[in-house]
Formats: structure tokens, sequence, C-alpha cells
């Protein structure tokens, strides 16, 4: 957990040309996914609630290129039942027909932006074989278009999230900042107390709080809420610092010089200097954020079925039978690494070019 | 530098009159009833005529740079009065005091402070326009540019920022700020004291200049003896916070009077003096 | 030592806070642990009603938290709902398990975290400390629920470890080494979970403050008067760094905290965490509020140990 403020010098180079490429990198990449997952209706091959009830726990599909008689297809298959078999047995894996690959399929009807209605998706293959990239679970439901649309879920709850709590800090670190007095120790003695709590447990408590049952909406803003509003603290801390200093520097007396207002210094002078931290920090609470969401639901605390959270997908893997039998359920929690991997260092390079440039 | 002949002060209204200002710092002790008083100055009494230059001199923390920003309005005194142009600056409200601003800038010693480095040399001069509510954009941009070529920066830098520029220029940028709003009073605040030598005697003739150009007056706070023999008509000298000598600038080098005055005084030495002394 | 009275009487002030502050967000909520057993049509509205007064539930906020701080001061800590027992005989057993989870991570973290901080800033740069830079970053990225998941699928794939639990069947059984043993084997994979999720910052930290020192003027006159350099490292820039390595210790502890959480629930391990989420999702109040505080317990206590070794190593404490 990013608990800690201290500067971190970064492992390898710290020449800020480097530093920039690397947050380039981050951007795309991470821009590429969000855009993958915005279009979750396009690239997953079926609805996220759609039950195969025939194929519970179905390893993911093999594509085939070349089959059984040795002859090899530029477009690949998978195998699906034939007209002899009805898919009784719980493999995804039928018997008999090559169903090959298609691109651009009509599929299950889907919402773009919530407006438009589509029906083409990316790839898939005809009924009745199925084509389970990342496996399916218990309800015969296919992982990898649970992954797509949960990221929907955990990707928004967590960036929500970190745009609230960083909000209320720089209102709170602004006005304690800028202000002083009373209302300082007040607000920084409040974040204290918030500080003072293992989030975790914090956040547990006024999960336990709300009520349990509400409907899918009302709990995802809520969790939402609750998350935002509990990690105020830090970024209020940094952005006091930030104000601190920079209230006191000679360009903000000259503006006061020329008649300056406060708010007029705070918008112009003081606020600009505190962007640096405001998108380091979103950058490091939106990871620690769509964990938080993802934690809650696992433990069933969170957003409800059917919505595919990235938590509820990785729910079953509390069961010894699943995770010992079913490896591929294990997936999912990989798939998350690399989304991690990007979002830590984009903060690395941030905070790298946020030290070399001269304030 | 010496100033050449000008009208007869007497017959002018001074500019500014300062009258037994002081001003005191208070800290707090946490857990304690007693509060410390710190005196940064104490009774400081001057007068600037239109278009002559004040030299205060004194060591650091003399409270030489406590007394330039309350004359430059920037902190409040805790005693004593502040008259310019007439009017008196304490008994103002707010939005007088909001108009008054117009009249008096203060120039900082290190411009890289003083100078917001993320805006560019053109925001920067246009600023007090924008506060103040001046004229339109076009207007506020002309006018910076018009500023520009006056202190002696290339019009066609106006979109650099303050790093992009030499100590000198950044001086010259702020300098340039400072008259936006066509001040009557210049302070200052040992403004010449980051640059080195060159930088300074171009800028002391920018300052000359601009002083004939348009009758400013120059309050200026400066440790420098040497730099206050070139550029200033009256001196006065701070010590420990009260203003122990206040004579012209040939009379003071002349014949100092208070012992402060003379050691001052006796540390300038020219270089000649010293290789001098060194080759005996 | 004034100055350890003060973070006293702070960290007691903040524990009262942080009381008041759980209770009122626990007893804001809609619903109660009565309220499953209202909804059941064989239970009479009569029923229900006199088991809330029974229990207090029926008295407006601060009645209610001034019967919970009584409560307390009585050793009680308020009643279970689910158990029917007070609060606190339930929470010590737990607590004692978390403990001895929490309190050997943060030892094995710690104890691993120094020296290997030190070996990277010493040798800044190398391959070795750059090798050691893509492990400590690539199990950063790593998401705790990720790492502990994992280590529950090792343990079942392979049997090398318990599953879950603190004990094994028969534990009373064992001689006394038995005992202890078995413990070991199963708090082997929680705390090795624990130490890995927590390690990598630890690690960074320590280097990173260990740089900082190394840079600076005394360091290098003492290398210029020819120390060698591992006393140069440890009894000339260690102490040094030690400032912000205590503050760090703090926070160490909480994020330790909030791991174990998490590991406790998918490694079974018998602590707080599992009994405070059953509590939460049976709305067994004081319970929840129970475990709260003694979690915000554990945390202020560890960082007031931290402001005392602080007091105790930088003399520029003592004389402010």
């Amino acid at each position: 957990m990013h608990y800690f403020s201290l500067q971190i010098r970064g492992f390898g180079r710290t020449d800020v040309l480097t530093q920039r490429q690397k947050l380039a990198w981050a951007i795309v990449a991470l821009g590429a996914f969000s855009g993958v997952v915005l279009f979750a209706g396009f690239f997953a091959p079926y609805d996220f609630a759609t039950q195969d009830r025939d194929k519970p726990f179905a390893p993911p599909t093999a594509i085939h290129f070349v089959d059984a008689g040795g002859t090899f297809y530029i477009r690949p298959f998978v195998y699906g039942p034939g007209d002899s078999g009805q898919g009784a047995e719980s493999s995804a894996q039928g018997s008999d027909q090559p169903y090959p690959l298609r691109w651009f399929v009509p599929g299950a009807p889907y919402k773009i932006a919530g407006v438009f209605t589509s029906r083409v998706h990316l790839f898939g293959v005809e009924r009745p074989a199925r084509i389970f990239v990342l496996g399916s679970d218990g309800y015969g439901r296919d992982q990898l278009s649970r992954f797509l649309y949960g990221g929907q879920i955990s990707l928004l709850a967590g960036l929500i999230a970190a745009i609230l709590s960083v909000s209320i800090g720089i209102l709170a670190g602004g006005i304690a900042g800028y202000y002083g007095g009373w209302i300082d120790e007040l607000l920084m003695r409040g974040g204290e107390l918030f500080l003072a709590l293992p989030w975790l447990y914090l956040l547990f408590a006024v999960r336990a709080a709300l009520p349990l049952h509400l409907s899918q909406w009302q709990v995802f803003l809520l969790l939402i809420s609750v998350m935002g509003l509990i990690g105020w603290a830090r970024p209020a801390r940094l952005i006091r610092g930030v104000v601190l200093s920079a209230k006191e520097r000679n360009f903000v007396l000259a503006a006061r010089g020329f008649g300056a207002s406060d708010a007029y210094l705070l918008r112009r002078h003081v606020l600009p200097q505190t962007y640096a931290v405001l998108l380091t920090q979103v950058t490091l609470l939106v990871p620690q954020y769509v964990l938080a969401e993802v934690t809650l639901t696992f433990l069933g605390l969170g957003v409800g079925e059917p919505m595919p959270s990235w938590g509820a997908l990785l729910t079953s893997l509390q069961r010894y039978s699943v995770l010992s039998s079913y490896w591929w359920m294990f997936l999912p929690a990989l798939l998350l690494i690399p989304l991690f991997v990007v979002f830590y260092a984009a903060a690395d390079a941030l905070q790298e070019l946020h030290k070399s440039v001269p304030l | 530098m010496n100033p050449g002949p000008r009208s007869n002060s007497s017959q002018l209204e001074p500019l500014l009159r300062v009258s037994g200002l002081g001003k005191q710092y208070v800290r707090r002790r946490p857990f304690s009833r007693a509060n410390i008083a710190v005196d940064a100055f104490h009774d400081v009494s001057l007068t600037v005529f239109p278009g002559r230059t004040l030299a205060v001199v004194g060591e650091s923390g003399a409270g030489k740079s406590s007394l330039a920003r309350c004359i430059a309005l920037l902190e409040r005194p805790t005693t004593g009065t502040i008259e310019l142009a007439g009017t008196n600056l304490a008994a103002l409200s707010r939005k007088a005091l909001f108009s008054m601003r117009r009249e008096v800038q203060l120039i900082f010693q290190d411009p890289s402070s003083a100078l917001n480095p993320r805006l560019t040399a053109g925001e920067i001069i246009a600023e007090p326009l924008v506060i103040q509510g001046e004229g339109t954009n076009s207007q506020r941009r002309a006018r910076a540019l018009q500023l520009m070529e006056q202190v002696g920066l290339d019009p066609a830098w106006e979109r650099k920022r303050p790093l992009e520029l030499s100590g000198g220029q950044r001086q010259r940028l702020a300098i340039a700020r400072a008259l936006a709003l066509g001040p009557h009073l210049l302070i200052l605040d040992e403004a010449l004291s980051n640059l080195d030598a060159a930088n300074q005697t171009l800028i002391l003739k920018l300052l000359t200049e601009l002083q004939a150009a348009h009758a400013l007056s120059f309050l200026h706070i400066s440790h420098d003896l040497r730099l206050v023999s070139e550029f200033a008509d009256e001196v006065a000298v701070m010590y420990e916070g009260r203003i122990v000598e206040s004579k012209s600038t040939r009379n003071l080098f002349a014949s100092p009077e208070h012992s402060y005055t003379r050691e001052l005084l006796a540390s300038v030495r020219s270089v000649e003096s010293i290789l001098f002394e060194r080759s005996a | 030592m004034r100055y350890l009275a003060q973070r006293f009487v702070h960290s007691a002030l903040l524990l009262f806070a942080v009381s008041i502050f759980s209770f009122a967000i626990l007893q804001l909520a809609p619903g109660d642990f009565f309220t499953p057993i209202s909804l059941n049509p064989q239970i009479s509205a009569h029923t229900v009603a006199s088991l809330r007064s029974q229990y207090g539930l029926d008295k407006p906020l601060p009645v209610r938290y001034e019967h919970w701080l009584r409560s307390v001061l009585r050793g009680d800590f308020g009643i279970s709902f689910a158990y029917g027992t007070p609060v606190a005989p339930l929470l010590a057993v737990r607590a004692r398990n978390t403990l001895l989870l929490t309190g050997t991570s943060l030892l094995l973290a710690w104890l691993l975290a120094i020296p290997f901080g030190i070996w990277s800033a010493a040798h800044r740069g190398k391959w070795s400390d750059r090798a050691g830079g893509i492990v400590t970053s690539s199990l950063l990225t790593v998401p705790d629920l990720v790492l502990f998941l994992a280590l529950l699928l090792l343990a079942v794939r392979t049997g090398w470890f318990p599953t879950g639990g603190m004990m094994s069947a028969g534990f009373d059984d064992l001689s006394v080494a038995g005992k202890v043993k078995d413990l070991a084997i199963h708090l082997l994979l929680p705390a090795l979970g624990l130490v890995l999720a927590t390690l990598p910052p630890l690690v960074r930290h320590v280097r990173s403050a260990m740089i900082e020192v190394l840079e600076a003027p005394f360091v290098r006159a003492a290398r210029a008067h020819g120390i060698p350099e591992s006393r140069v490292l440890l009894r000339y820039a260690l102490p040094v760094a030690a400032n912000p390595l205590i503050t760090l210790f703090g926070y160490s502890i909480a994020a330790m905290l909030s791991a174990s959480l998490l590991v406790e629930m998918v490694l079974s391990w018998p602590g707080v965490g599992p009994l405070l989420v059953d509590a939460i999702l049976a709305k067994d109040v004081y319970v929840v509020v129970g475990a709260v505080m003694l979690s915000s317990l554990f945390l202020v206590a560890g960082n007031l140990v931290a402001d005392a070794l602080l007091f105790a190593t930088d003399p520029r404490i003592r004389t402010d």
C-alpha cells in the first residue's frame, strides 16, 4: 500500500527525458486499456450475465489451426458439439465439429455509452460452440467478457473515488495551508483521525454502516463516496504543504502589492503549484481504490451480482475446490498485475518529473 | 552617476513622508502567557522628494526589508504614519488603499523568486493591469511590449519564461512590471545585490534613465555603500532598527557623524587602496 | 519527558475521538442485528421489540454511547448479539492471534528491509542494485489480494502447507515442541504473504534514506579520514537515517494491519479480520466497534513506541 509520502529515489536513470518517455508509454498503455474496457461490448464475445448451464467451469477453449486430419487452416477454429452431442460433458470442447473463428460477428446486443445499440462483436464463433478465452465460471459465464465489463465497474469506481478524495483534499489542504490558524489546526487534526485508522478497517466499518441490501447502482455510488471520503487526509496534507510554501513566495507578495484579492492569488499563483502533486496523488490513488473495491466485493461487501466487478470474478477462488481444480479462474487476478505496473510506472515517472521541475 | 542639477527640492512637496514608523513582531509562545515582542524597526522618519533618490543603508537584519515592505504597503506598521502624495495611508479604507497601490511599487532582491516561473514575460508585466482591471487584453499586451522596450528587453521575448532569461534580464522584467501602473515611487529592496558588477552598472544606468524620463523617486535599500555613492541624492543610515544619521550623499561621505556611519565608510575601500596595502 | 507525555495524551484523545467516530457511523445505519428476524412473519413484532429493548437498541445514540463507555471501563466492550457474550473475550482471543501474525511479520519485514536497503544504497547503480530494484518494483505492483490468493493456490495445489487455520486437529495432544512446530507451519504462509506485501516499500525507503545521508558532506569527510566503509555505513550514516525510518515504522504498522485483515480472510487465520467481516454482515455493531477500536489501539500504540524511539535516538527532539 502506498501510505508513504517520502520522496522515493527511483531505481535506474533519473534524467528527465527517460522519465517523460516512461510516462508517455504508461499513458498510451492506460489509454489503450481504458479504450478496450470502455468498448467492452465490442471486444467481449459475450454479455457478462449470459449463463450457459451446460458448461460450468469450462477451461479456456483451445484454438486450433490444424484439424484431426492434419489439414492446416489459416482461419483458426474451435471444436464444438456436433449433431450427435448435446454437450452433456462439462468441457467446452465438444466432440465433432470445427467452428471457425469469425471476426466482427453479430452477437448479443449492447449499448455504447449508454446510447447507441450495436450487435457487432470483435470475434466469436457460431452457436452452439462457445469460445471461452479465459474459461467460464460456475454458471457458465465467459470470464473474458466478465473481465472486460468488470473493468468498467472497478476502474470507474477507482477513478471517481480518487478524484473525490483529491477534490476534498485540495479544498481542505488549500484552506488549511492558506489561512492557517484554528481552521488549519482543526482540519489537520481531523485528517489525523482518518489517518490513525488502518484504512481497510475504516472502509469496512463505514461499509458496515450502510444497508447491506441495496440496488446495484446505490451500492456502487455509496462505495465510491465512502472510499473517496476516507482517503482525503493524505492528499490534503501534501497540498497544504505546497500551499504553505507557495503563499510565502515573493511573486505572491508582489501580486498582493498590486492589490490582488485572496481568491485571485489562490487561483492564479498558489493552486497551480499544486497541480503536480494532485496528478501524482490521483495516479497513486486510483489503483489503491480499484483494489479497495475489488477487496470489498471479493469479501461480499461490495457490488453485488450480477455486476461483474473484478472482485466478483475472484470470489469463487475462496473455495478450495475451485482453487485446486479450476486454475483458469486465477487468470483475471494475473491480468490485474500489468495494469498496476502501468499505474505505478506512471506515478513514479510523475514523481521524478515533478522533482526536477524547479518550483 | 552623480545626480545632475535639479530644481530646488525645498520648493516641492515631498512625495513620501514617513513619521515615527515602527514595526513589532509578536510571537506567541505555546503553553505560556508571555509573548515575545521583537522590534524590526523603531521611530523611523524619512522624506523623499519627487524625482530624487533616498538610500537607506545598514547591515542585514537591521530591519531594512521590513521597512521597505511597510512603505510598499505589503505589511502594516505597528506605529507611525506614511503619507504618500499628501494622503495619509493609515486612514484609508481598504478600497481606497487598492487604488493607492498604483503609486508605489517594490522591486525585490531576488528576481527569480519574485517572478512566477510558470508565467511568460508578457503575462508577468501585464499582471498589475489585470489585477487593477485596466484595459482590454490587447491594450494590456501593447502596454507590456512598450514597457519591455523601455527597460531594454527585446519585445520578441514576450513569450519567454523567467527561467529562460539571465539574472539581469529578470530584474529588468521585474522593473517593467513595477512600472506598469505608472507609480511615482519605486522601492528597491537590495535590488542590485544579487547581480554581478557589470549588470549592476547596466541596471543603474537604466534606473537613472527611467528616473529622468518619468520623474520617478527611488527609495534604495542597500548595504553597499559604493552603489549608494553612485546613485543616491540623500542617504539615511540605519543601525539596530533606528535611523542614526540622514544627510545628502556628499555630506555623509565628507563628514559622517555617527560612529556606525564611520565604521561603514571605513570598510569601503577602493581597489587602489587595497592593492597599495598588499604591495607594502 | 514532557514531549512523551504530550504524545501520550494526544494518543489517548485520538483513541477517544476514534471511538466516538466509529460508534456514530455504525449507529447511523438503518436496520440492526434484529432486522432480518423482524422480517420473519412468524416472530411477532412484540418479541422483536422486547429483544431490541433488552439490548438497549431502542435508546437514543448518546445514551447508547454512554452505556458502551461504561461497558468498556468494566472490561466488557459491549455485547455481541450473534454470540450472546461480552465482546471483550471474543476480541481478546482474536487479538492475540492477529498480534502474533502481525508482530512476527513486522519484525521479519524490518529485519529484512534494513540490510537489503543498506546494501542497495551502498551498491547503488551497480547491476546488483538494479536487479534488486526490479524485484522490488515487481513485488510492489502485485496487488495484495493476488499475492495472497497465489499463496493459497500454492498451498492447495502442492499440499506442502496447511491451507488455513492456526492449529491442526489434535493440537492439544502434541508436545510443547510439537505445538510450536505446528503453530509455526500454520503461521508460515500468512506471515510470508504479509512480509512480501509490505517489504518492497520498506526496502525502497531504507535505500532512499540511506542514499540521502550518504551524500551528506559529513559522510564524505569521514571517508576522507580513511574510515572503513562498513563503519561509515553503520556507525555514521545509519543513525542519521534512523529518524525518517522510525517515522516510517509507524506508517508500516498501519499498512501491516490493513494487509493483515485481508490475509486473515484469504488464508483463514483466526484473527480480528474474519471476526470483523462476519460482524459486519450480521450487523453485530458492538463487535464491529470493538474490532475497529482494537486496530486503532494497535496503531496508536505502535506510533507511540515509534515516538519514544525517536525521542531516544534523535537529540534534536529532546532539545526542542
